[in-house]
């Protein structure tokens, strides 16, 4: 960096660029939040008031954004008429469970596959990242059939097992890399000292640990976020955040307000997890093509 | 998919030895000392790790080659609860024939190019500007928050702010004179853009990011050494950054490609493929052909072309990988 200041010198042509890119910057942040704050204000707005926008032009009237009495009808409506609480515990055990049976199977897969050389291994581990890359729409086709067959449509775990499609690759295909980086040598002086293979596995997990810790939470966000398998295969018993949210959109009635009181909801804590998360997110949603 | 393996020849077989003690020497130079004797110590059998990856393997065949098999099986029938009847590749056949399936495909290449073009541009241009700059932690993560959020709530709320009466996007356009008082999902010569916007609000952060960490790994002292040298920095960039920067970017946009192949919870809520046909790109004709109309066979059918071409491109991403692989060490 330091050294970097020695060498530069500025021109007029990167004076300009360097201002034409901080107000770019600058407008670009604001149309990256903005909906995001729209969302969260409309949430508190009540509906003649979330419509409330100026005449066409009258650029002063922007001001009316902010002119509201808070409310939290809209909130109070989803979790007392609209029994949200219901999907947000549907959506939490579905991705949850996922995430975990994922994570668990697919640490196993990892690290045997990290450790063993056989032929036919990247022929493997390619159909295991297919099906990771397979769009959701086609992948659901055969199996709406095949779970409508054993009575799995409609269910929790039916729902779990369609996350799964998704997160149990991305655990395998993402922890291999974690268990590359971590020498054969420290389960071999493991078992020199009287663990069994096993222990030895269970003794290097703290070292992939905030790794692993990592990937639940991705796990949990891709299946938390996921529409499409939760309006067809959770159809029913099984409804998730973002199935509910968009059946609140009705042919005659919008109710915007509780759209975004539960865009909010569904939202959040996500954006939490991603914070804490932060660090692994690049590796996590480039495949660990891309580290930072 | 075939296994090159079972057609090896010497040479072949020869090649793979190479690669293999490569890989090793590469990612594993503590274990290739302590492995030569292995015989010495209690080194586990292949059996062991067989068995450790037999659970994961054997679900992922139950939830992903049973259903493809499934999946070929469908296509070839016409699929009815409750029986299933062979109709002599009539659904593949129609498929040559049907404006919608051929015009999906072409609307879904044309969306996701004007998705990726739109993307790169701004997000390699955000990521040159934020790079180095006192503000790129607080930049970096409030751009993250789009990218968290759920595709289907981002439609929801872009489907608000385009509304033709309250939506505050509209006015914006209206206001700038760009649009009349139709909004811009409304008309379909418009309605594709709409849609594009959304994607580009999601997804630009994730280019921006990949292009970060493409930055960093830009060798300093080079571009030092050309600017003592009198390069101006756009000759520097051109000349060193960029050419550091493409495999990054490549990956970025095969990625981004196949998650347009993917993901349509956003544009389903916004136009579900209207107005007419105007944003009916291939998934979204699928979604409609089988869970609608409940035509599984024929849904089947195209489902299978969707993941053929999928799956091609999922080739060309994992050799861009492995190309990547010997440059992380």
């Amino acid at each position: 960096m330091a050294s970097r200041e020695v060498v530069s010198y500025e021109t007029p042509l990167s004076k300009a660029f360097k201002w034409f890119s901080a107000v770019f910057i600058v407008i670009y942040l604001i149309w990256t939040v903005l909906p995001i704050f729209v969302m969260f204000m409309s949430s508190f707005k009540d509906l003649l008031e979330a419509f409330n926008i100026p005449a066409v032009g009258d650029w002063a009237g922007v001001t009316v954004f902010f002119e509201f009495t808070p409310t939290f009808k809209h909130y109070h409506d989803l979790f007392v008429n609209l029994n949200f609480s219901r999907y947000i515990l549907n959506s939490l055990i579905a991705a949850g469970g996922s995430a975990v049976i994922s994570v668990i199977l697919g640490s196993m897969a990892a690290y045997s596959l990290s450790r063993i050389e056989f032929k036919g291994k990247n022929d493997l581990f390619f159909w295991i990242i297919s099906t990771r890359m397979a769009p959701v729409v086609a992948v659901m086709v055969p199996l709406f059939a095949i779970f409508r067959t054993m009575g799995l449509v409609g269910t929790l775990p039916g729902l779990i097992l369609a996350y799964t499609t998704f997160n149990l690759p991305f655990a395998i295909w993402i922890l291999k890399g974690f268990f590359d980086n971590v020498p054969y040598a420290i389960e071999e002086a493991q078992m020199v000292d009287g663990a069994s293979r096993w222990q030895a596995f269970l003794a290097i997990l703290p070292l992939v640990a905030p790794g692993i810790g990592a990937f639940v939470v991705l796990c949990i966000l891709f299946a938390w976020n996921d529409f499409l398998f939760a309006a067809i295969i959770g159809s029913g018993g099984a409804k998730t955040l973002p199935v509910a949210t968009r059946e609140l959109v009705q042919p005659q009635n919008i109710q915007w307000g509780s759209i975004m009181a539960a865009g909010v909801v569904t939202t959040a804590p996500m954006m939490l997890l991603g914070l804490v998360i932060r660090r692994y997110l690049v590796t996590g949603l480039t495949m660990g093509a891309v580290k930072e | 998919m075939a296994t090159p393996s079972q057609t090896s020849t010497q040479a072949n077989h020869e090649l793979f030895r190479v690669r293999q003690i490569l890989d090793q020497v590469e990612s594993k130079p503590v274990s290739v000392i302590t492995e030569e004797p292995a015989s010495l110590n209690a080194h586990p059998s292949k059996g062991y790790y067989f068995w450790l990856m037999a659970p994961a393997i054997a679900l992922l065949a139950f939830i992903s080659l049973y259903p493809f098999f499934w999946m070929i099986y469908m296509s070839l029938h016409d699929v009815e609860i409750t029986k299933t009847t062979w109709n002599n590749f009539a659904n593949f056949k129609n498929l040559v024939t049907d404006g919608r399936y051929l015009n999906g495909w072409l609307l879904l290449f044309q969306y996701s190019v004007m998705c990726l073009f739109l993307q790169i541009a701004i997000g390699v241009f955000l990521a040159v500007a934020i790079n180095g700059s006192r503000f790129e932690k607080v930049l970096v993560t409030t751009m993250l928050m789009p990218m968290m959020m759920a595709p289907i709530v981002a439609g929801l709320v872009w489907y608000f702010l385009y509304n033709g009466t309250f939506g505050w996007y509209h006015w914006l356009l209206q206001s700038v004179g760009i649009l009349g008082p139709k909004s811009i999902l409304a008309s379909s010569s418009t309605a594709m853009l709409g849609i594009v916007i959304v994607d580009v609000w999601q997804w630009t952060p994730l280019i921006t990011l990949i292009t970060l960490a493409g930055l960093k790994r830009v060798p300093q002292d080079q571009l030092e050494a050309n600017m003592v040298d009198g390069a101006s920095p756009l000759r520097n960039f051109v000349s060193v950054t960029l050419p550091n920067l493409y495999p990054v970017l490549l990956i970025a946009i095969m990625l981004r490609f196949m998650d347009n192949f993917r993901f349509i919870d956003s544009a389903l809520v916004l136009t579900g493929g209207g107005p007419g046909n105007s944003t009916k790109i291939l998934p979204i004709y699928l979604f409609e052909v089988s869970f609608k109309f409940f035509k599984l066979g024929r849904g089947a059918a195209i489902a299978l072309t969707l993941l053929v071409v999928t799956i091609i491109l999922g080739m060309l991403l994992v050799k861009v990988f492995d190309r990547q692989q010997p440059k992380k060490g």
